[in-house]
């Protein structure tokens, strides 16, 4: 069986599908949220909430949230010079992608985002994400754009790093562990060794 | 073990006298340049534009992302320009930008806060007419300092290439002629590969090779059954070290190369300043001004000859001019032919050297784009090796139209690929979200395996750049209008170099997750060459052999531009192999009195 980008799309499917979510809540309440530099108190929960989704902690390491990835998306926006047109309107994105995912939940559950069930959330995000190697509505192109930013920010992270993919390197090696090239095989070329005379 | 010396102090520069030489541009060809000719016993002064930057200090490869205030990403003031952009407008790309610069695309990679001095502002060097993805780097050492490090030799398929095929013309030269020189760069500078013995690549005087993983190897193997070759990367690093080089040390496998736009603070990957210029300077006869705009190469208003090179200071804006017996050019492939088109007398009132109308022309380069990406699903979930560890993955040597010959198109194209984990996992590609997203970014990570194709691009008479009649630059200089694009042997080619390495994946049993067909813009390989090209007939060509001007005995072009056919391999390690030639020949000539 060889693995196809829709094989891939399904297996995310199933994963969305599979009741993931709930297996990770937080004990006891949560903290209330605080505002960030860019996104007001509640974007930013929300923001928390979808990268945790897209990467959430599972048995191996945490995932977005423990990485503060929505922090490191808010900083980065804050940072934005809001007189160059391109930042400005990438800014706008943002917050409307928010709203959008909100608009989307209340079409699945009938509640903004984080009023829904988990499995609530995980349809809606679905939704938004059905799109992502294609994108074609504000919503798709927004998921599209949550999800580099969240990759992004988690793999370039402590724990993205060294906890979860447990990276080695960025280190002084004596000499990378492949294989000597003196063991392998001579391939020999089919071509004449010279080309036709004049 | 890291401690390397610190740059040797500058000379004082004294524009009163006359140099052996003056060199115009620090990258590959100017510090050979700098190198063979103060060996030879020469007074030299180097010209160079941009600033000399604590380069340390910039690249600070081994930092971390997260301690990073951007995680390595240049200030968000900063715009670099993207594939759409060079595709659906017209240069000057950064006309009206309200960025505060304007970068090529290359800074749209990680890491490009530790390249941002190196490379142009595009809004400070503009240009006009066809689309085109020019990077440049104003700096000490130029592009070298931010290469891809890959180090190919050329082979008389490529010199002669018109006899091989019927089309376009033969370099003057052939591969005789360049070995012996080839060999003095591979031990000069250091060069990690492992012999294949191929008549279309020869093999350098090879260092320690760097190692192929699981996935490379099995990939290897499978190709072998059709003859096609893939071999280690062939890095311009020393991976056993220098022992006459104090400023460069053998490389780590620390792990920067793949992570950045570029550079190696311990400089083993080669780079021009502490590959060629600070051992020039320390033979006490390089002079090295750098902040100095070369606009035109000064003429003898009696003889013809070469003068020298009038500049503006940087600085102070101030023009000035730096005489020498010799005025050398290796400002690059585009602008040592705009300095040549903007040197007009009486004499040479086509510009300098350019009594055939050539300079300009025969522009080429290499086409890219096309390639795949997949995984050797067996290998998913196996313990992690440090697979960036390595000044590159492998190289696939061309196949095409050697002893075959292809239906559709002529020359060919080679692949440059890797596989495995790298810092920044590959695998964040995988489309989905959640735990099953995340465990299979995880575990696929040391199963994928990619490449992408470099292709010759037929030098056409009619691909060309000339001067803009009237946008000029920040220094008030005119500025290159291109006219360039692909005809229908590069489609045809990037087409087939698809369709092949999906083939050769699949032969192997690498599951194919993506194909990429689309064709870059020009420009992107950052292998520009051709614009003065030497030959025999000084009606068709611009140099001599030895790079020296038909028309102007004391100029010598020694960079890209001299190149007659682009070939497929990357032209780094030619153009300082041609540029060593070239210069022994030129202090011969001088000793002589023949200049």
């Amino acid at each position: 069986m060889t693995l196809t980008r829709r094989d891939v799309l399904r297996l995310a499917a199933a994963a969305a599908a599979a009741p993931l979510v709930p297996r990770v809540v937080v004990a006891g309440a949560a903290p209330a949220p605080a505002a960030g530099r860019f996104f007001d108190a509640a974007q930013m929960a929300l923001l928390d909430e979808l990268t945790e989704m897209i990467i959430p902690q599972d048995e191996h390491s945490g995932g977005a949230r423990a990485a503060g990835v929505a922090a490191y998306i808010d900083g980065r926006l804050g940072e934005y010079d809001a007189s160059i047109p391109d930042l400005r309107e990438e800014r706008e994105k943002w917050k409307a992608g928010l709203a959008l995912v909100d608009a989307t939940a209340r079409e699945v559950a009938g509640t903004p985002f984080l009023a829904a069930t988990p499995e609530q959330r995980v349809a809606a995000l679905t939704r938004l994400a059905a799109g992502e190697e294609d994108p074609k509505t504000d919503g798709e192109r927004f998921f599209v754009e949550l999800k580099r930013w969240t990759t992004f920010g988690y793999y370039t992270s402590r724990i993205g790093i060294h906890e979860e993919m447990e990276y080695k390197g960025n280190t002084l090696l004596a000499e990378f562990s492949g294989t000597d090239p003196a063991t392998l095989p001579t391939v020999r070329p089919h071509e004449d060794p010279k080309p036709a005379k004049p | 073990m890291l401690l390397r010396a610190p740059a040797p102090p500058p000379k004082d520069v004294d524009l009163s006298r006359t140099y052996d030489a003056v060199i115009v541009g620090s990258g590959a060809a100017g510090g050979m340049a700098a190198h063979v000719l103060t060996s030879h016993g020469l007074d030299v002064l180097m010209l160079e534009a941009g600033k000399k930057l604590d380069i340390e200090a910039e690249l600070k490869s081994m930092e971390w992302p997260y301690d990073h205030p951007r995680r390595g990403e240049k200030p968000y003031t900063s715009h670099a320009l993207r594939f759409n952009e060079y595709t659906v407008r017209q240069p000057p790309y950064a006309q009206g930008s309200p960025w505060k610069t304007v970068d090529s695309y290359v800074q749209g990679w990680g890491g490009s806060d530790y390249t941002k001095n190196i490379v142009v502002n595009e809004q400070d060097h503009p240009y006009t007419g066809t689309r085109y993805a020019w990077v440049r780097a104003r700096v000490l050492g130029g592009k070298t300092n931010i290469w891809g490090r890959l180090a190919l030799r050329l082979s008389d398929y490529d010199f002669k290439a018109k006899t091989h095929d019927g089309y376009g013309d033969d370099w003057p030269i052939s591969y005789a002629d360049i070995a012996p020189y080839y060999d003095k760069v591979d031990l000069y500078l250091g060069i990690a590969g492992h012999p294949e013995g191929l008549p279309h690549l020869p093999d350098s005087l090879f260092q320690r090779s760097t190692r192929l993983n699981a996935a490379e190897l099995r990939l290897r193997q499978s190709m072998a059954r059709s003859g096609r070759v893939l071999t280690p990367y062939r890095a311009g690093v020393t991976t056993d070290g220098l022992k006459h080089n104090k400023y460069r040390s053998r490389c780590l496998g620390r792990g920067a190369c793949g992570r950045r736009v570029g550079g190696c603070d311990i400089h083993a990957a080669f780079d021009s300043p502490t590959g060629l210029i600070y051992p020039a300077l320390d033979t006490g006869r390089l002079t090295l001004r750098t902040g100095s705009i070369a606009r035109e190469v000064t003429v003898d208003p009696g003889t013809g000859k070469a003068r020298g090179i009038a500049f503006l200071d940087a600085g102070s804006g101030q023009a000035l001019e730096a005489k020498g017996r010799v005025v050398i050019l290796a400002a690059s492939t585009l602008e040592s032919a705009r300095l040549m088109l903007l040197s007009r007398s009486p004499q040479h009132p086509n510009g300098i050297g350019n009594s055939s109308g050539h300079v300009g022309h025969n522009f080429c380069e290499h086409v890219m784009g096309p390639g795949v990406y997949g995984f050797f699903k067996d290998l998913a979930g196996k313990p992690r090796t440090i697979d960036d560890g390595r000044p590159g993955g492998f190289y696939i040597a061309r196949y095409r139209n050697l002893r075959e010959r292809h239906p559709s198109f002529i020359r060919g194209y080679g692949f440059e690929g890797s596989s495995g984990t790298e810092m920044f996992p590959s695998t964040t590609r995988l489309t989905g979200f959640g735990a099953s997203y995340k465990k299979a970014v995880r575990e696929m990570s040391s199963a994928a395996v990619h490449m992408g194709g470099f292709g010759e691009v037929l030098a056409r008479y009619e691909n060309a750049v000339g001067l803009d009649p009237e946008v000029k630059d920040k220094w008030g200089i005119p500025v290159l209008r291109f006219s360039f694009q692909f005809g229908d042997n590069e489609r045809k080619m990037a087409a087939d170099m698809a369709d092949t390495a999906r083939e050769m994946f699949e032969e192997a049993g690498i599951d194919v997750l993506h194909v990429d067909r689309k064709v870059l813009t020009e420009g992107w390989s950052i292998h520009e060459l051709g614009t003065a090209r030497m030959g025999t007939d000084t009606r068709t060509s611009v140099l001599s052999p030895f790079q020296q001007s038909h028309d102007v005995k004391n100029l010598f072009v020694v960079d890209g531009s001299s190149h007659v056919s682009a070939s497929c391999q990357n032209p780094t390690w030619t153009i300082m192999a041609l540029a060593w030639r070239s210069c022994d020949y030129l202090a011969d000539q001088l000793r002589q009195g023949s200049l």
